[in-house]
């Protein structure tokens, strides 16, 4: 029996440890944390050996469809795209699970805690295993939910209960567009197939819908005047559901909030796996990103953008955290950059993109979980408190700067030693200045640059701040348990030489993907649809141009140095509430304030309030209008009734008079 | 011997006296003497054709009609007795306890 017949137990075995840990958790010791550990570790064995099975044989790739309804499947497929995200979020997800042991062992509630982390830990591997748009809808939008519940996990903080609402919403607004998405790819399908489509043809299974890009491109839209082809239409929807999930700009807003949650499910979800389904999505779909030439621009710099935007604001940040979570947002700006330079170097994007991804995710999740040990034995998340930390916790210390020399990517150009970072992050930068080159736009090549010197500055200064000097303040730490530094150092371990190690097969497998197995296209025919040619590889960069990045990290790490190592420079009147910069990114170029306070409570919340109470008032105007007619004419003939005899008599005679007329009148006509 | 016209004339005109008085007049006891010139009128009418037939059942009928307005104007009176206790007056506009 070959083992990618076991592939579908990798989600089944999580989303049975959800059920048995919800319903028995509580009487199980540590909340029945072994539940989604056993599980979480087979799904885990099962991804590695279904990898190296890809590894062996490219052509091995696994692909099981059933039929769900009408013309629509359930399935799954593991390629090597598919094996890679598996095995890293298994991976990563079971270090996380049992560093969790250790971490929430002072909690109330720990079984919900792991009830939930099971059920995410379901959803992402069933999104990264869906073999059709519609099924990874699905589980996009569960793992939506749990990140929703996994942040709000200490709902009894206002907050916390905050943030998860903003997280949900905020990812929502994407969320919408990657449904229309999906429904203008489904409702031109039907049209390709004229509304007959064969039995055992799904039309929404990747396989079919890569078949009929051609066609995609060949539909053109007219929107606000301008001639746009369905396929760019479609790839710039599936790009704003990626938009919202990866927290690229504008939609990035929820995820420094939801570092509210716990911190391991800020380096479960919001470093490691969740944010990076985005990038998943348009990686998974990259074939039609790749017909959609004007969607790749958008997809570089918007990632661009967003890797310097988020570094500008992780600079100025004093919650630990939260500097982590601007990292993050950069970070995942760099994996987009890395897409959209597809632009020019063709299918190798999402080699160099999924690289990145997965180096990320160890580094990041390390970082945060290195955070997550200092804030469990200090009890505080604010850097201005902290300093010294590296003497009472050295693990720690010494893990948490392995992982901020992965991030910043330091390693020497043209050979294979660095840390993992620095083959990753450098791959994207590099072939970002070869999109310069071929396509002339230059934008997102230097503002990749900037944004690696910002990197370097956000993430020593944290060390720096946290580690380094006197404690500032009376924390009283200790080393955390095993439970929490094995995990630790295992992730150490993977983001000092992971990077260096696979960098050589790793693009080669991934690149695989849509070139020999399973879609077997042609990129350059792709192309060429866009009306565009790929660069052949140009091979070789200046040696500026290799030196670069290392030179910006070190820049950024002499800078630091000076300011919070050393403290020869005073930064005393630039940081401060009077310098309109300091202050403007402080305020998170005031975010907050237009799309929350603004936006949200000010022109929605109050606008349906406005509009509610006109409706109110029109109804209530309505109905008075109605009792004040019945009112007013009932106190107006009430007025007859005048209790005077002589008013009465009157009538009467008036009346019998007026019969009486009237019997004459009647009689004359009729005779 | 005098016209039946002239007695049904004099008839109507006591008859609407009888009328006009009880649409204006505001006292109890003044609309009970209309009350009364409006029967007598009728009781004139009776009378008057009684004799213009030779029939001596109007004659009859008349009586009847005298002694029950006999009965009504002692109940009338009756009542405004027990009204002017009750109200210190008998003046109807301020007796309209049933108007809106």
């Amino acid at each position: 029996m070959a083992v990618g017949d076991l592939a579908f137990l990798i989600p089944v075995l999580p989303a049975l440890a959800f059920v048995l840990t919800f319903f028995f958790g509580k009487k199980l010791p540590t909340g029945g944390a072994i539940i989604p550990i056993a599980a979480i570790a087979t799904s885990f064995v099962i991804s590695l050996l279904i990898t190296l099975n890809l590894l062996a044989n490219p052509e091995e790739v696994v692909s099981q469809s059933y039929s769900w309804f009408a013309m629509l499947n359930i399935g799954i497929l593991v390629d090597p795209l598919a094996a890679v995200m598996l095995t890293m979020v298994t991976f990563v997800s079971l270090l996380i699970h049992i560093y969790s042991t250790g971490y929430m062992s002072h909690d109330k509630a720990p079984s919900r805690y792991f009830a939930e982390t099971a059920l995410f830990t379901a959803s992402m591997l069933g999104l990264i295993l869906s073999d059709n748009i519609l099924q990874l809808f699905v589980c996009w939008e569960l793992v939506g939910v749990c990140s929703y519940l996994l942040i709000g996990f200490w709902f009894e903080k206002p907050s916390a209960a905050t943030a998860a609402k903003k997280a949900f919403l905020t990812t929502r607004i994407g969320d919408v567009m990657f449904l229309t998405g999906i429904i203008v790819l489904f409702s031109d399908l039907f049209k390709i197939f004229n509304g007959n489509v064969p039995d055992g043809v799904y039309i929404l299974r990747f396989d079919e819908i890569f078949a009929h890009i051609p066609d995609l491109a060949a539909m053109n839209a007219n929107i606000l005047g301008m001639e746009v082809s369905h396929i760019t239409l479609i790839t710039l929807l599936f790009f704003g559901g990626a938009v919202g999930k990866s927290g690229q700009f504008p939609l990035h807003v929820w995820l420094p909030d939801a570092m509210e949650g716990p911190t391991t499910v800020s380096a479960l979800i919001h470093a490691a796996t969740m944010v990076t389904a985005g990038v998943y999505l348009v990686a998974r779909t990259f074939p039609m990103f790749i017909a959609a030439p004007d969607s790749l621009m958008v997809v570089a710099y918007v990632g661009a953008f967003t890797a310097l935007f988020a570094g500008t604001m992780g600079i100025v940040m004093n919650d630990l955290k939260r500097v982590l979570a601007y990292s993050t947002i950069s970070q995942l700006g760099y994996m987009m950059l890395g897409l959209g330079v597809g632009a020019a170097v063709g299918s190798e994007a999402v080699g160099i993109a999924l690289f990145h991804l997965i180096n990320h995710a160890f580094f990041k999740a390390l970082l945060f979980l290195c955070a997550g040990s200092v804030i469990h034995a200090v009890g505080t998340h604010d850097m201005r408190q902290l300093g010294g930390v590296a003497k009472v916790m050295p693990v720690t210390a010494v893990t948490m700067i392995v992982a901020s020399l992965a991030l910043t990517g330091i390693g020497i150009p043209g050979t294979s030693i660095g840390t993992s970072g620095f083959f990753s992050k450098d791959a994207i930068i590099e072939s970002a200045y070869l999109m310069g080159e071929t396509t002339g736009s230059w934008i997102p090549y230097i503002l990749a640059i900037a944004a690696a010197l910002l990197t370097s500055i956000y993430i020593f200064r944290l060390v720096f701040m946290t580690f380094y000097g006197k404690p500032r303040t009376d924390y009283g730490g200790h080393e955390s348990p095993a439970s929490m530094t094995i995990p630790l150092s295992i992730l150490a371990l993977l983001a000092l030489v992971f990077g260096g190690l696979t960098s050589k097969i790793f693009n080669t497998f991934v690149s695989e993907t849509f070139v020999n197995n399973f879609v077997n296209m042609n990129i350059h025919e792709l192309a060429t649809l866009g009306g565009y040619h790929l660069a052949e590889h140009a091979g070789e960069e200046p040696m500026l141009v290799l030196w670069l990045p290392l030179i910006m990290a070190l820049a950024g790490l002499v800078i630091t140095f000076l300011i919070y190592g050393l403290r020869i420079v005073n930064m005393d009147s630039l940081v401060s509430r009077n310098n309109p910069i300091y202050k403007l990114l402080y305020n998170r170029y005031y975010q907050n304030a237009i799309f929350t306070n603004f936006i949200s409570v000010k022109v929605i919340y109050e606008g349906f309030a406005f509009a509610g109470r006109a409706v109110d008032r029109g109804f209530d105007w309505t109905v008075k209008w109605f009792s004040d007619l019945a009112i007013e004419s009932g106190e107006s003939l009430r007025q007859f009734q005048t209790g005077a005899v002589q008013n009465y008599a009157t009538a009467v005679i008036t009346g019998v008079s007026l019969l009486v007329i009237l019997i004459k009148v009647v009689m004359e006509v009729l005779q | 011997m005098i016209p039946i016209a002239l007695y049904l004339a004099v008839s109507a005109i006591i008859f609407s006296i009888g009328l006009y008085g009880l649409m204006t007049q505001r006292s109890g006891i003044r609309i009970l003497m209309c009350v009364e010139l409006m029967l007598n009128a009728a009781n004139l009418n009776l009378v008057a054709f009684s004799s213009y037939h030779h029939d001596l059942t109007g004659q009859v009928f008349a009586l009847f009609s005298i002694a029950l307005a006999a009965c009504e104007a002692a109940i009338g009176f009756a009542i405004l007795m027990a009204l002017y206790r009750l109200k210190d007056t008998i003046s109807l506009d301020h007796i309209n306890i049933l108007r809106w």
